[in-house]
């Protein structure tokens, strides 16, 4: 997701004449400014749960009054945080009916007006992702004055800046910000800046926006936003400033900081295997008895022996690694498959007779890989379950901390909608469970989204019985995981680093690594 | 074979509803014959293939599936040797390492549909061929045209065809295997689905000879087709 770091909402070019935003809203040069190392860090604790909430700013103020400016300005001042969603009101104006869309289209219908907003849909979506969770906004086309079928899907993000004229204006909307600014603005430079954009972007004359300015936008501008001012933290100025934003966004910063600084204490991933922090070395390995873990691993049969024997032996030519990688994910996922419910069936055989069987009781199963190791089951999951949807994450470990970070959310539908969630089943592949930092992420994700604790199994060659399997398994009880087979310890190691954005120096870093382990499943399998 | 009987066949005396363990039709079992888990998930993929609804596409792929699982309990058969190996990291692991060589031999022709699924799990395998044709009068089977690796001899064979119905064309092929020095107890064959009637005089006639099977099905009817099995296999998968 942060590869697209910022999401310009509602962009269409009428839209940008109409409501007052300018086309360089489009944050487009901003994408540049986003570091490759800047992933999504943790935003959950070691049990599981969630630690905070995005931040949350709304931006009001009357048409014209500089509302996209200021939070472009932000985001620009914020400058390395990972997510900004900037969420604009234009994507909630109502559906509406023919009588409606015929007013519309002769510029009859008072867009102007806080009823042309779905203020709880709206605030429904802000409220999801305010909580972490997907939302799929709606799309408004201003071209049909319509909302469109389609929605738009967001997820992740850590600061999210709903603006609008009407920002201020619903209770449940404002009982969602954590910061509340009101751009105040004169009348006559609003009204001023608004002539000279309309007739230069969208050729119109002065007659016309003048006549529209006194028939909805003025009043409404004193019948709805500009009384909505008491509500604000802040009251900024429309122009020159500067100093008012760099206020707001040492705020921002201050705020994020102090959510940080709880969240360490807690992090997810044991301190053993961070490098920063207090607790590496020093801590005992977290207890992990084997039937505590409750993992579902593979019968132990001479065939599985001999494939993991030529799979950890290092002399293995990356043909055989392939060949028997490939071999094992199709026999890992078969196995796993009959943890899936399954119900009664009566089929006719050509031969005429009844047989009473079963068939799969899920209504829907997807995958979902954790790349890039975890790319390395796809080919046995697509020849057991050939017609499903395959989505990826890709967690990496940061460069110097090794904290996971999430770089990019592809998700199947079934997971991106919230109420086909609910009755997914999915499939996370990955080729070992270590640390386990990335497959708590990633259980975190699916969570997030709405799927089922009990609905996810987690697919993976090994298992490091000291590794943070524990961790992952006192947090999420109901996940299944099923394994090739399970190792013992995890070993201290150093990682060579590579030279690259966010790690200039190329400097290496502590790592662990399992025993006997595998090796780097990745880079055998793909490099 | 649907469009060539005239009349389907008399439903059999009970329903196959009685469990989906190995010795609802079969009990007990000879100590040679080896069944998959009966676990929910196999029984659903059968469920598929028998279907007569069922598209080609769909029983090739579902019937692939149950071939590989088949395949990979029959290399659990075969034997392994101790071998230390050192892992990337540094460490040594005691594992195992494949023993003896082995080939394939399908029993012509629905025996050649299990030959991907076997190329699938042991790579570049070699394939021995039998074709052995049943006469639709007397149900005896005869030898037409057989084609070995040379040094079958000294190989582990998995034969394979994939219904067992009376037994006759596989003890046939056996016959033909050891006739060419392959002894009885370096064979495994594998197969779908079993009759009890089959499974039995096959294994009272070779009793060394290891039997994987995925299903033990009711029985035979009268023509000889296994019930509730899925039909002709090999006009299934080939759809000739």
């Amino acid at each position: 997701m942060p590869d697209e770091f910022i999401y310009d909402l509602g962009e269409t070019q009428d839209n940008v004449s109409r409501r007052g935003s300018s086309r360089d809203l489009s944050l487009q040069p901003k994408k540049n400014i986003v570091l490759v190392s800047h992933g999504r860090p943790p935003w959950y604790g070691e049990d599981g749960q969630r630690i905070c909430d995005a931040f949350v700013i709304g931006v009001a103020g009357g048409s014209a009054s500089g509302k996209t400016h200021v939070a472009r300005e932000i985001v620009r001042n914020l400058g390395s945080i990972p997510t900004v969603i900037i969420l604009s009101q234009d994507s909630f104006y109502k559906y509406h009916n023919e009588e409606e869309l015929a007013l519309a289209h002769a510029n009859m219908l008072d867009f102007d007006h806080p009823d042309a907003l779905d203020m709880p849909l709206f605030a429904s979506c802000l409220s999801d992702l305010k909580a972490c969770k997907q939302s799929n906004i709606p799309v408004y086309s201003f071209a049909e004055h319509q909302r469109l079928k389609e929605t738009k899907y967001l997820y992740g993000a850590t600061i999210i800046i709903a603006e609008g004229i009407m920002a201020l204006v619903d209770p449940a909307l404002r009982a969602l910000y954590d910061l509340k600014v009101f751009v105040q603005c004169d009348s006559d430079l609003m009204l001023a800046r608004r002539i000279k954009r309309d007739v230069k972007e969208r050729g119109r004359d002065v007659h016309g926006i003048l006549d529209q300015y006194l028939r909805y936008v003025k009043p409404s501008y004193d019948n709805f936003v500009r009384p909505t001012a008491t509500h604000a933290d802040i009251i900024v100025p429309g122009s020159n400033n500067a100093v008012a934003i760099d206020l707001i966004c040492t705020h921002i910063r201050s705020q994020l900081q102090e959510r940080t600084n709880r969240f360490r204490q807690k992090m997810a991933i044991p301190h053993l295997y961070l490098t920063t922090g207090s607790g590496s070395g020093a801590s005992t390995p977290p207890e992990s008895r084997l039937e505590d873990l409750d993992l579902t691993v593979l019968p132990d049969t001479p065939q599985l022996k001999g494939i993991f024997t030529i799979l950890r032996s290092k002399e293995t030519s990356r043909q055989d690694f392939i060949f028997f990688v490939d071999r094992l994910s199709t026999i890992l996922v078969e196995f796993a498959l009959q943890l899936l419910p399954y119900v009664p069936k009566v089929v006719v055989t050509p031969v005429g007779v009844e047989a009473h069987g079963k068939k799969l009781g899920a209504q829907m199963v997807c995958g979902v890989s954790i790349l890039r190791s975890g790319g390395a089951l796809e080919r046995g999951f697509r020849r057991v379950i050939n017609d499903v949807p395959i989505g990826s994450l890709l967690v990496q470990s940061d460069a110097t901390s090794g904290e996971p970070m999430l770089l990019q959310t592809m998700l199947p539908v079934c997971v991106r909608l919230r109420n086909l969630a609910q009755d997914s089943w999915v499939f996370l592949l990955d080729a070992q469970i270590g640390t386990g930092a990335a497959a708590f992420m990633s259980i975190r994700i699916l969570l997030d989204h709405g799927v089922r604790e009990d609905h996810i199994v987690f697919v993976t060659f090994l298992v490091a019985r000291g590794g943070g399997v524990s961790v992952l398994r006192r947090a999420f009880p109901g996940v299944k995981i099923v394994c090739g087979a399970v190792d013992e310890i995890m070993k201290e190691g150093w990682l060579e680093g590579y030279k690259g954005e966010g790690n200039p120096e190329g400097k290496g870093r502590k790592c662990w690594v399992m025993q006997p382990g595998m090796g780097q499943i990745g880079d055998r399998y793909y490099l | 074979m649907a469009d060539t009987s005239p009349a389907p066949p008399p439903p059999p005396p009970q329903p196959a509803n009685s469990g989906n363990t190995n010795q609802a039709h079969l009990n007990p079992l000879p100590t040679s014959v080896y069944t998959l888990p009966q676990t929910a998930q196999l029984e659903a993929l059968y469920t598929i293939i028998r279907d007569k609804e069922t598209s080609r596409g769909d029983f090739l792929f579902y019937s692939d599936r149950i071939i590989r699982l088949l395949v990979e309990e029959g290399l659990n058969h075969l034997p392994v040797v101790k071998r230390t190996v050192e892992t990337p990291t540094g460490a040594t692991y005691e594992g195992v390492g494949f023993e003896g060589k082995i080939c394939g031999v399908s029993i012509l022709r629905a025996g050649e549909a299990m030959e991907a699924g076997l190329r699938e799990v042991c790579r570049s395998v070699r394939i021995g061929k039998i074709l052995i044709q049943r006469d639709e009068e007397t149900t005896l089977p005869k030898l037409f045209y057989s084609k070995f690796p040379q040094d079958i001899a000294s190989r582990y064979v998995l034969l394979l065809d994939p219904m067992l119905a009376t037994g006759g064309s596989a003890m046939k092929a056996v016959e033909v295997l050891m006739e060419h020095g392959v002894p009885e107890e370096r064979i495994i064959f594998i197969n779908l689905i079993a009759s009890p009637e089959g499974l039995k005089t096959f294994c009272t006639k070779f009793p060394l000879l290891k039997v994987i099977t995925g299903w033990i099905d009711e029985g035979l009817n009268e023509k000889a087709y296994i019930i509730p099995g899925l039909g002709d296999f090999g006009e299934r998968r080939y759809c000739t």
